[in-house]
This record gives structure tokens, C-alpha cells and sequence, in this order.
């Protein structure tokens, strides 16, 4: 006998929303011992950070500035080399990898597989490696870097250029226009806008990352900022902060500008 | 009586700052690849070089599948708690930083900054410094995690609650609202698609990063796969990358369909 109850949904069944509202909380529950998730732990934490923050508040080394100031200029240089180098492999990668530009399906598919298998690595994971295989240096850094941002890169310009309207891509095709043609006056003009987007996006998430290659050796201030903190050199870490802060968000800046002239 | 069109002065050519960036661009490269060595290195020899250590990686060790799993399992719960921790701090400062909620213009501009600088600080810093505060384990993981992600997560849902129609807000409030229940029953309901795809997508995001905390000795795969690559246990560590990848390749097409069924 139905009492002609039925949930507010078009099927009548409970929505599979609730379900993921139950189960977040329930896999919290489950994990918070291998993450030790405890008072206890807790407590003790709090308890360390006032002592931590005091250690932090210190005078700076401004004697340790200029030297800073190089880092960070191999930081950035680190970043646009990287960034231009995954650029320029980037371009033709997406146009055989975009659905709609690719010379066969197949082509795609296998180098969006590619692509992704590239990505599954993390960033400092590539470094490390490269760091394992080539000794130190920034010659590492910026293969990792660039490897690492290919494959992002060129998945998200693939993505773009899935998205371009079919109107002028029919219209430059209409013209007698070949193969190659279609791909670099109607595809990538159409896209142009969403391609400097992605890349000025990528330079910010490039320079966050160019600062904590040299955890692993792979030039930066990143190795400036491990030895620092191994070494408990409080006064030289507040100014890198202080530094990959202002950088960061300087470039932060930057970018926002100029993506609302450009697009 | 004609006129004489060659008279007509023309408009000037309007400055196209094209070649004068690719050239700037151009130069800037050349400079950094000057100034960080590269030319002295060989770069033939080091992609061979990394070919022959990539091959090293070529039988992976999979008798140790239970470790990997349960590390993989620390891993991934880092990550889920990290991104509950950012949801909740990014649910919080959301709403006094975007425009149409927020109470006065000192307290927007403060958490904006805040956010700001959360961002700034690259989780892994966060995390050497949490670990030298709290000691080794996944709980400062987790917290350095949450801390860089909930700026990225309030960013995104403070942006969100200022594109949210207007009429909307002072629909809610005319009914007589107080700002708790406007962002209650106005902001939320309007952003939840949205503030659920960037907690998918920092979700991701963690899981990639989580695996690189255990360099810095948060706990996870990526110690043992760390204290492995230093060992020279290039298989075992094969068996427990090839974990990982599948893992986060997993994660990755998961957030993805789940991310698409929304829309």
C-alpha cells in the first residue's frame, strides 16, 4: 500500500546527494586515527605554538639580503625558462591532442593518456628524480618544471581549443583552407584569448613552485629555505617568508592586471 | 569634381606591442639561460643520463602491495582531512570577504589579505615549519594542507558569492533577514554546484600534495618512497610509485566525472 509519499525528486527516490552528505563525515570518522586526529594531539600542538611563534620573532639578517635577492632572481629565472619551454612544446602537443583538432582519435586519446600519466607525478617528485638523475643545480629545476607543466599545459590548451566556436573554423575552411591551415588561422586565433589566460596562470603556479624545488636540491630559494629551517636560522627564515610573499603576490597582481587588458 | 581619396590622410597604424614583447620575452630567456650556467651544461648528456636512471625504475617491486596500500590509505586521509579543514576555514572567511556580505570595508580588505597570504605560503614551507613545531607525523600535514588550501577555497567561494545575482540578496533581505541567515539561505543555496566542484577540484589538488609531504616528514607513501630513492631501492620504490600514480590517476578521473555529473 503506498501512502503516496515520495521524495521531492523527479524519480521519487532519496537523492544521491544525501548519501554523500552521510559519507564525509563517516570517512572523517574513519580516518582521524591515521591522521592523529586526537584531543590529545591537539592539545599538545596548541600548546607548541605559542613557544614556536616566539622563536619566530626575531631581528632580521638584513646582512643575508643581497644574497636573498639572488635566489630569488634564479627562482624567477627558473620559472620563465620552464614556463617557455613547456610553452613551446605545449602548442603543437594540444592541437593533436584536442578532440576536435587531432589528425586521428586515436592520436588524442593516447597523448591525453600521456599527458595525464605526466601529471600524475607531483611537481617536487619530478625534481627529485631529475635531482637523482642529473646531480644539483637549476639544470634539474627547469626539466622537472617543464616537464610538470606540459603536461598541464597542454591538457588545459587542448581543453580551449575543444571549446572554439564552429563558426569561423567552418569559414576558414570554406576558403580552401588545408589541414594546417584551419588549425593556425581559425582555431588557434579563436582560442588566443583562454590560452594567454591558461599560461599567465600557469607562470603564478610556476613561480609558487620554483620556490620549493630547492627542498630537493633543484636550485631556487627553496634550498636557502630547508637549510634555514634545519639549521633553526629564524632570523634569515622571516625574510624569505616575507620575500616569496611579496613576490608572490606581486606577480599575483600582475597577472590579474593584465589578464583584464588582454581578455 | 572628385575627390582626391591619396590626400586623405589616413589614421595612424594603431602601435601593435607584439614583436616588441616577443622580443623583450626573447631576450629575457636568453639572459636567464646565460645567467643559471645552462650553456655549460650538456644537455644531450642529461636526458641520456636521466633515460639510463628512468630505466633503473623499469622492474617495479609489487611483493610489498599491503605496505604501499595502508601508506597510500594515510595519504589519501591526509588529504581528505586536509580539505574538510580548508572547506570549513575557507566556509567561514568566504562570506567577509566577498563584496555583497561582508560587513565593513576594513574586515574585506583584512581577510582578503589573509587569504592572500595563506596562498602565498607554499604548503610544503608550511608543513617543514608545523613539523618543526609539533613534531614528525601527518597531523602537520594535514594542518599546513588545510591552512594554504582554505585560501585558495575562500577565494574562490567569496568569488563566487559576489557573482551571485543581486536581486537574490535583497530578496532575502527584504524578507527581513540578518546576515547570518542572508548568507544561510541567500549565498550558500546559490553557490552550493559551484562550492562543491572547487572542493572536488582541492581535493585533487591535496592528494597530489599529500603524497609530496612525506618529504618533509608528514607521514604518507611519500617518506617510504623518499627513504627508498635514497637507499637505491629502485624497485621497491618503482612498486610503491606505481601505487601512487594509479592512485591519484584514480582520484583524477573520479573528481572529473563527479565534477561533470554536477553541471
Amino acid at each position: 500500500m503506498s501512502l503516496g509519499i515520495a521524495w521531492p525528486t523527479r524519480s521519487g527516490r532519496p537523492p544521491l546527494a544525501l548519501l554523500a552528505v552521510g559519507i564525509v563525515p563517516l570517512a572523517l570518522a574513519l580516518t582521524a586515527q591515521q591522521v592523529e586526529f586526537s584531543p590529545t594531539r591537539l592539545a599538545q600542538a596548541a600548546l607548541a605554538v605559542p613557544a614556536f611563534l616566539a622563536q619566530l620573532l626575531v631581528m632580521p639578517d638584513w646582512s643575508y639580503l643581497p644574497e636573498l635577492a639572488a635566489r630569488l632572481l634564479e627562482t624567477i629565472q627558473i620559472t620563465l625558462l620552464a614556463t617557455s619551454i613547456a610553452l613551446l612544446f605545449s602548442l603543437p602537443l594540444a592541437v593533436l591532442a584536442a578532440s576536435n583538432a587531432t589528425p586521428h582519435p586515436l592520436v588524442g586519446w593516447l597523448l591525453r593518456g600521456l599527458l595525464s600519466l605526466i601529471r600524475a607525478l607531483p611537481d617536487l617528485l619530478w625534481a627529485l628524480l631529475f635531482v637523482s638523475a642529473l646531480g644539483l643545480g637549476a639544470l634539474p629545476g627547469v626539466l622537472a618544471l617543464a616537464m610538470v607543466t606540459i603536461g598541464l599545459l597542454a591538457k588545459l590548451y587542448a581543453e580551449s581549443i575543444e571549446v572554439v566556436k564552429r563558426g569561423p573554423v567552418e569559414g576558414v575552411r570554406a576558403c580552401g583552407a588545408g589541414w594546417l591551415q584551419v588549425r593556425l588561422y581559425a582555431m588557434l586565433p579563436e582560442a588566443a584569448p583562454d590560452l594567454i589566460g591558461t599560461t599567465l596562470y600557469m607562470l603564478d603556479h610556476n613561480l609558487r613552485a620554483a620556490t620549493i624545488l630547492g627542498f630537493v636540491g633543484a636550485g631556487g630559494v627553496g634550498y636557502d629555505l630547508i637549510t634555514a629551517i634545519r639549521l633553526f636560522q629564524y632570523d634569515r627564515l622571516i625574510l624569505m617568508i616575507l620575500a616569496i610573499y611579496l613576490l608572490v603576490t606581486g606577480l599575483d597582481r600582475l597577472s590579474s592586471v593584465l589578464r583584464r587588458r588582454i581578455i | 569634381m572628385s575627390l582626391n581619396i591619396s590626400t586623405v590622410p589616413l589614421p595612424a597604424r594603431p602601435f601593435n606591442p607584439t614583436a616588441l614583447v616577443a622580443l623583450i620575452w626573447l631576450c629575457t630567456l636568453v639572459w636567464a639561460f646565460v645567467d643559471l650556467e645552462l650553456a655549460q651544461s650538456d644537455l644531450r648528456g642529461a636526458l641520456a643520463a636521466f633515460a639510463e636512471y628512468a630505466a633503473r625504475y623499469a622492474r617495479p617491486d609489487l611483493s610489498e602491495l599491503p605496505t604501499a596500500l595502508a601508506l597510500m590509505g594515510q595519504t589519501l586521509a591526509m588529504a581528505l582531512w586536509g580539505t574538510a579543514l580548508a572547506f570549513a576555514l575557507g566556509a567561514v572567511l568566504a562570506p567577509l570577504a566577498a563584496a555583497a556580505l561582508t560587513p565593513n570595508a576594513i574586515c574585506y580588505r583584512l581577510v582578503r589579505e589573509l587569504l592572500n597570504l595563506l596562498r602565498a605560503l607554499p604548503d610544503l614551507l608550511l608543513a617543514l615549519l608545523l613539523v618543526t613545531a609539533f613534531g614528525l607525523g601527518p597531523l602537520p600535514g594535514l594542518i599546513a594542507l588545510g591552512l594554504h588550501t582554505a585560501g585558495f577555497l575562500g577565494k574562490f567561494l567569496a568569488e563566487s558569492m559576489e557573482r551571485v545575482d543581486r536581486g537574490i540578496y535583497e530578496g532575502v533581505r527584504a524578507t527581513g533577514a540578518g546576515s547570518v541567515q542572508l548568507i544561510m539561505f541567500a549565498a550558500w543555496p546559490m553557490i552550493l554546484r559551484e562550492a562543491i566542484g572547487y572542493t572536488l577540484y582541492i581535493f585533487d589538488r591535496n592528494v597530489r600534495m599529500a603524497t609530496v609531504l612525506g618529504l618533509v616528514g608528514a607521514g604518507g607513501i611519500g617518506k617510504a618512497i623518499y627513504d627508498l630513492i635514497r637507499i637505491f631501492e629502485f624497485s621497491r620504490a618503482s612498486g610503491m610509485l606505481l601505487v601512487m600514480i594509479t592512485t591519484i590517476i584514480a582520484i583524477d578521473y573520479g573528481t572529473t566525472w563527479l565534477r561533470n555529473k554536477l553541471y
